[in-house]
This record gives C-alpha cells, structure tokens and sequence, in this order.
C-alpha cells in the first residue's frame, strides 16, 4: 500500500515536472542576448560563465562562499578532534606509489582551472574541488595524521578565512574606486585585452580568493567528518 | 549527436532505478557515481562545459568520497 502510494506520488511530480518543462515559454532573451553580445566588452573575459559568475553576479557568488565558509566552520566547531581515528582500510604499496605519482598533476590542474578560469572552463570553484582532492586522496592513502603533518590545520583555517577576508577587500576594491560593490569595469579597472592571461581586471584575483577559500574548506569539512571521539 | 544524447538519457534512468532499487548502499553510491559520469558526457553534448566540469568534480568525485567515508562509519550499523 505504501509503496503504491509512494509511486503514485511520483509519477504525479514527475507529470507536473515534465508538463511545465515542456510548457515552459521563451522568457525574457533581452538578458541573455545582452550579456551574449557586449560580455566581452563589459567585463574583459572570453569565458562568458566566469563573466556572469563573477562581475555582473559577483554578490551571488560571494553568498555561495559563504555557505561553504559557514558549512566548514559548523563543522570543525562540532566534530571532537581530541581522539583521531582512522579507517581500517590498508591500502598496498602499488596504490601509494600510484596516488603520490598523480598528485603533482592534480595540483597543476587545480591551478590551471583557478588561472585560467576567464579564458577557458573552469573557475575558482572547480579548482577550489580539485586542489581539496589532493588533501582528500591523501588523507584516504597515507592516514589522517600524515595528511596532518603535511597540511596543518591551522595553515588551512588561515587560507580559508584568507580567502574569504580577500573576497570582500576586492569586492570593496570597486567602492573605492567610484563604482559598487564588486564592480570591475564599471569602476573602471583596466580590463586589458580579451583574451591574455592578465585581462578582464579583478576576475582572476576574486577566481584565486574563491579557489583558495572553497579548496580550504572542503579538506577541514573532510578532515573534521573523518575524525572520531 | 542526438543518438548519443537519448541513449546516455535512458541509461541514466535506468541506473538511477538501480540505485533506488539495490539492497546494497555502497552499490547504490557506486550507481548515483556512475549516474553522474553519464551526465558529464550529456552536459559536454550539450554544450555546458563548465557544468560538466563541476559535474566530474564535484558529483563523481567528491560526494562519492564522502559517502563512501561514510558508510565506512556505519559498518556496525544495519
């Protein structure tokens, strides 16, 4: 019975989902065409999802930040650290060889993600997951005091609330400037030319604060769930 | 293209029943990880490489890594 009723229930969302999504009408395309049109003009980035991302919805971005800060922050204040206690997984040589051999390529992708975040996909987020993966993958091979010793927490509390702190001071950087908050060509921050890798104005300092911010997280998150009272 | 799309469409459905349907939970995980690669090849058909980038990141990797530490803590737990 119950399980009748559940799938009646879904099939009805599914019905109602499918209904609007194919009644779904044009919208407004003015917005879009507009930021299609004279993005690269505005804001100096060839990426236009960077552009949207972090020049005209710069405020959103940095309520996201947020959300992770406030999330890593819950968490570490939580979880007991007194005791560490790790998997009982014991991994063997072949695995540890192979980890620490990919891990100088994961930093270097990170990076490039983060760097060239207004010239190709990617972006500060992206870049932010993968530079927490290197953190992550060797917490899971070698040991959660290993990964300690190597990252110390405090070095990653830092660069989180460097990362936040860095976010706000370039977003105040447009007030001072003449512009709003966040504002980049507005302001009139020279945006160089489309296209090199020091163009588009404040976009890839704000790309690097947020990539180091989400990266720092993300590894105290894990860090503080993988520890045990 | 449009071959690709509807096949890789239906794949997902099925394997998100799967892992609905599965006793197991780390079968489940291994199934929505699986899911979610089927839907970066989707989103780069589609067009949205960025999306697909979180997608590999985020969905494939990370949250399968969490699940995973997770259900490692709930081992006694049935």
């Amino acid at each position: 019975m119950r399980k009748l009723i559940s799938s009646i229930t879904v099939f009805l969302l599914g019905g109602i989902l499918l209904t609007t999504f194919f009644t779904m009408p044009e919208g407004a395309k003015e917005l879009s065409d507009y930021y299609i049109s004279s993005g690269v003009v505005d804001t100096g980035a060839i990426n236009l999802i960077t552009a949207i991302l972090f020049d005209y919805r710069g405020f959103d971005t940095l309520g996201e930040a947020t959300v992770i800060f406030a999330a890593a922050c819950t968490l570490a204040f939580l979880v007991p650290k007194q005791k560490v206690h790790m998997l009982s997984a014991r991994f063997s040589v072949i695995v540890q060889q192979s980890i620490s051999f990919i891990l100088p390529f994961l930093f270097v992708i990170g990076m490039y993600l983060i760097f060239y975040g207004h010239l190709s996909p990617g972006g500060g987020f992206t870049g932010g997951v993968v530079l927490a993966s290197i953190v992550i993958l060797t917490t899971i091979t070698f040991g959660i005091s290993y990964s300690d010793r190597q990252v110390r927490p405090r070095v990653k509390s830092l660069l989180e609330s460097f990362g936040a702190i860095g976010f706000v001071i370039f977003g105040l950087f447009g007030i001072f400037a003449g512009g709003a908050f966040l504002a980049n060509g507005q302001a009139g921050f020279d945006l160089g030319i489309p296209g090199e890798l020091t163009s588009s104005g404040l976009i890839p300092y704000i790309n690097f604060m947020t990539g180091l911010k989400v990266a720092a997280g993300l590894s105290i998150m894990f860090t503080s769930l993988i520890k045990e009272e | 293209m449009g071959i690709i799309l509807h096949v890789l469409l239906v794949f997902s459905v099925l394997i998100a029943i799967f892992a609905v349907s599965t006793k197991n939970l780390l079968n489940s995980v291994i199934a929505m990880s699986v899911f979610s690669a089927s839907f970066v090849i989707i989103f780069i058909v589609l067009q949205a490489p960025d999306v697909a980038l979180v997608e590999a990141v985020v969905a494939t990797g990370i949250t399968t890594g969490f699940f995973v530490i997770t259900l490692n803590k709930l081992e006694g737990v049935k």
